[in-house]
């Protein structure tokens, strides 16, 4: 390997859930200087843009995928060597596209042709084949080249000979353009799906069903787990391994809350055109309590407690295939227009699938509520690297002894607080909770903007 | 009492109609088709067919007269008698042809009018008032519709028409006002505008053609202007009165300012309305969604065995939309399930300019929470065009960014209703917009437009300038 001469841009981890990027466009050209840390290229990943930064100061000496093309995470993508020194050898060839058939081609019509498969620029070398892949190809007489790796750094195993060599070999179904992509998304292998096209072409609708068919939960059945179930499921359980976990619950009063919702609704209206739910006024709350006990904003990073400088709440919101957390960015220094606002474009656009990864990530603690069940309290799990998480069950009546010895009703909700042990204690925590209650009880002074 | 009992009846001998009537007695089914006027319904007696001729005849007097090579050309005039002999001998040629088609599958053909008894029984008065029952496994019911005449109006038939009688009209008028700016009054629009009258189009909505794209409605209205049109959207029009040779118009603009106008004649093309007689739902029973017929996505009524299709249903009124109706009816009662898809219908005017349209307009397609992109090439750039001097124009293509799934195709231009037809094909076929990009297309010819305006969308089109981002 000649990886000490030159320094490799690869496809970064987007997020738990994302298994391939696609390269929006290069911010940078071959031959011009860039330094750590500097933006090279816009990448997109599960509808959300982000951008990858230098991994090293010097020259970017070679581009190894072109924009708009789509591959997998760990391909590499660029080339950085030191100021004056040599492309090495290998990196030169890797660049020209392989004897590729695959489609995609008339996507990218670009000045430059670029590659029709993803490039792993060294998968012809030596570094990256299992030998037994490699005796395997040499046996079949199959360009390594032309196979895509699907190992860790796109190392390429027995299986992806296999698997190359089966689709090589095998007429695939007939099926719609649609439905192909709809199937190849999903994971879903079109042999023995049912078509309902002209002589049995498979269409969407038939994907669709079987999809359906696949996913629904019945008696006696073994599903897959989506990538994002995936995602979901090693993010909690690598959360409850690694943050002793310790909940705290108290019962809100929440009757002067909304008593003085309706009391400004109107007016607030008139003056912004939104209205804001329980759930903004709560979200403003919660960031003013952060504001106030910072320490509930940090995460762990080794032997470090990191306080960002900032206070985004993230919302948990359900989808059919699971959670997403977008965050309200600054919402202790938002007013309530602004999160109100803000929460109705990031729930809106959660639900149609067009959040960023920032938008995803910036979370620095998180609301979760079950509000509209009948559930009295609940724990939550901790969203990591945060350290407290909020879960806020139904508004229920309950009676109590009020001061003039008479038994009354009031609107409470039972609030929960998970927090990380390592560097909360149960005081801290205590008093947090304590602070946020206070400031959802007397609305009036909490929300009034001096 | 009928003969037997027959597989299935058809209600309406039109494009829904006799469709239905065909493609079940290819399938050995044996088949009454009653039709108490000509077999070919409105689209070939007093729609389709009767325009595309009169937009033929004028479309080709209009391009003589304004031609910079042919001499004498300006001395060049129309001899309207003529041209609606025309007419009449290619509507009778299809008509006669028509009924040779059914005769040869063997369709008992039945001129009179039906009445649905119940499900299974149905009853014919014919010509002379004698009534016949008949007993019938499946009915479609294709009666069709009439135009829609507004409460201010009363059709004299001369000087106030409906398109039923302008299509059978000789005299062209001087002035024409057109009351209602959807697909009709701009196709009869341009159809005036090329006999040389003078054209005022009244529409109550906010604008003209507003099923469709807005790039389109865009197009059209300036180009409508350009050609001395005069366009008045969000007016009521109040009442009408004979004055002298012509009439006069009451109306009320947006703010509800009253104001009047002179014409020599006006044309009512203010939406048309289903045909319920001998299927009266208070009767028989038939559940109605508005004014029209209730039926499911395989054209299913609420009645047992009774399918509905075409205008009598409502949506996008249609020949075609009618005739696939009756493919997925016919498929719903052979027991071959197949559901109709009214998005993949493609939409055809024929104005000052000719427009093919299949799918969702580009608001339709933002409003539906997907990312999509959008590709389009100009008429300008195509050589094809340019040879055939018809310039003006654009296709375009809107599309899912994510899946390349077509979403909605709008072309705007000469022989536009031709070119939707491929696209309408492709979404069909479940293709991509990049597939669309990468069929190789003749040339010089129109269709490559909408291959370079899916070129366009998949990331350059070669015939157009850099796009600047």
């Amino acid at each position: 390997m000649e990886n000490d001469m030159a320094t490799e841009v690869v496809m970064p981890a987007l997020g738990l859930t994302v298994e391939k990027g696609t390269i929006v466009k290069w911010l940078k050209r071959e031959g011009d200087p860039v330094e750590r840390g500097e933006s090279l290229c816009e990448i997109e990943a599960d509808k959300a843009t982000t951008e990858i930064e230098s991994p090293a100061t010097g020259v970017l000496a070679k581009i190894l995928v072109a924009e708009g093309i789509q591959v997998p995470l760990f391909t590499v993508l660029a080339i950085i060597t030191a100021a004056g020194e040599q492309l090495p050898e290998a990196y030169a060839r890797a660049g020209e596209p392989p004897p590729a058939d695959a489609p995609g081609q008339a996507a990218v019509a670009k000045a430059a042709p670029p590659p029709a498969e993803p490039v792993l620029p060294l998968s012809a070398g030596r570094a990256r084949v299992v030998p037994a892949a490699r005796r395997r190809a040499a046996e079949l007489g199959i360009d390594l080249s032309r196979i895509q790796g699907t190992g860790p750094d796109g190392v390429i195993g027995r299986n992806d000979v296999e698997a190359f060599l089966k689709r090589e070999t095998q007429s695939p179904p007939r099926a719609s353009t649609l439905a192909r992509r709809l199937a190849e998304e999903k994971a879903l292998p079109l042999e023995g799906i049912a078509g309902s096209g002209v002589r049995g072409r498979i269409m969407q609708a038939d994907v669709e069903s079987a999809l359906e068919k696949r996913d629904a939960p019945a008696l006696g059945k073994v599903i897959p787990m989506t990538r994002m179930r995936q995602a979901i499921s090693r993010r909690l359980s690598q959360s409850v391994v690694t943050a002793p976990h310790v909940y705290f619950f108290t019962d809100v009063h929440l009757d002067p809350l909304l008593e003085f919702r309706n009391t400004v609704l109107s007016g607030f209206e008139a003056a912004t055109g939104l209205r804001p739910s329980i759930n903004d006024f709560l979200i403003q709350a919660a960031a003013l309590a952060l504001a106030d006990m910072p320490l509930l904003n940090a995460y762990v990073q080794g032997e470090e407690i990191v306080i960002p400088s900032e206070i985004h709440i993230g919302l948990a919101v359900a989808l059919p295939e699971g959670l997403v957390v977008p965050a309200i960015p600054n919402a202790d220094q938002a007013g309530l227009a602004e999160i109100t606002r803000q929460r109705i474009d990031l729930v809106a656009r959660a639900k149609s699938g067009r959040l960023a990864l920032a938008e995803l990530e910036r979370g620095t603690f998180t609301i979760s509520s079950l509000a509209q069940f009948d559930i009295t309290h609940f724990t939550a799990i901790l969203n990591p690297p945060q350290s407290g998480i909020l879960s806020v069950s139904k508004t229920r009546e309950s009676l109590y002894l009020a001061d003039d010895g008479a038994v009354k009703a009031r609107q409470v909700s039972t609030f929960g607080l998970s927090v990380d042990h390592r560097i909360i204690d149960g005081a801290v925590a205590a008093g947090f909770l304590q602070n946020l209650k206070r400031k959802l009880e007397i609305p009036a002074f909490t929300f009034l903007r001096v | 009492m009928g003969d037997g009992m027959h597989d299935l009846a058809v209600i309406g001998g039109g494009p829904g109609g006799y469709v239905a009537a065909i493609r079940a007695a290819q399938h050995g089914l044996n088949v009454l088709l009653v039709e108490r006027d000509r077999l070919g319904g409105t689209c070939l007696n007093r729609g389709c067919i009767p325009t595309k001729s009169f937009i033929h005849d004028t479309k080709l007097y209009n391009a003589v007269k304004r031609s910079g090579v042919l001499r004498g050309a300006a001395g060049v005039s129309l001899d309207a008698a003529r041209m609606l002999e025309r007419k009449n001998q290619l509507v009778n040629n299809l008509v006669r042809g028509l009924e040779a088609i059914l005769q040869s599958h063997r369709i008992e053909v039945v001129k009179g009018q039906a009445r649905l008894e119940a499900p299974g029984r149905m009853s014919v008065a014919g010509l002379d008032g004698a009534r016949v029952d008949y007993r019938t496994r499946h009915v479609v019911l294709a009666t069709g519709s009439r135009p829609q005449v507004p409460p201010f109006a009363e059709p004299d038939g001369l000087r106030v028409q409906t398109t039923d009688e302008a299509l059978n009209t000789e005299e062209i008028p001087r002035r024409v006002a057109i009351i209602g700016g959807g697909v009709i009054g701009m196709e009869m629009a341009g159809i005036f505008l090329n006999l040389g009258a003078s054209v005022c189009v009244l529409e109550l909505l906010s604008d003209i053609l507003v099923t469709e794209d807005h790039e389109i409605r865009r197009a059209v209205a300036v180009k409508l202007r350009q050609r001395g049109v005069e366009i008045r959207c969000g007016v009521k029009v109040q009442a009408l009165s004979f004055q002298g040779e012509g009439v006069g118009l009451t109306c009320a603009d947006a703010e509800g300012r009253v104001f009047h106008l002179q014409t020599d004649r006006v044309l009512l093309a203010t939406g048309r309305r289903p045909v319920m007689d001998g299927i009266e739902p208070a009767r028989t029973g038939l559940q109605t969604d508005g004014p029209y017929i209730r039926v499911n996505s395989r054209m299913e009524t609420s009645l047992p065995g009774v399918f509905a299709i075409g205008d009598l249903v409502g949506g996008m009124m249609l020949a075609h939309k009618a005739s696939a109706e009756a493919e997925a009816a016919v498929a719903g009662l052979l027991g071959r399930k197949k559901d109709f898809r009214p998005e993949r219908v493609p939409r055809c005017i024929w104005s000052v300019f000719e427009i093919g349209a299949v799918g969702l307009t580009e608001a339709q397609a933002r409003a539906g929470g997907r990312r999509i992109k959008v590709g389009r090439f100009s008429f300008a750039n195509s050589g094809a065009a340019g040879a055939m001097g018809a310039g003006e124009g654009f296709a375009k293509v809107i599309g899912d960014a994510d899946t390349g799934e077509v979403l909605g195709v709008h072309i705007l231009g000469e022989h536009a209703t031709e070119l939707i037809g491929e696209a309408a094909a492709l979404m069909t076929l479940e293709s991509t917009v990049e597939d669309l990009a990468e069929a190789i297309k003749p040339h010089p010819t129109l269709g490559e437009t909408l291959m370079e305006a899916a070129m366009d969308w998949s990331g350059g089109a070669i015939h157009g300038l850099r796009r600047t981002a």
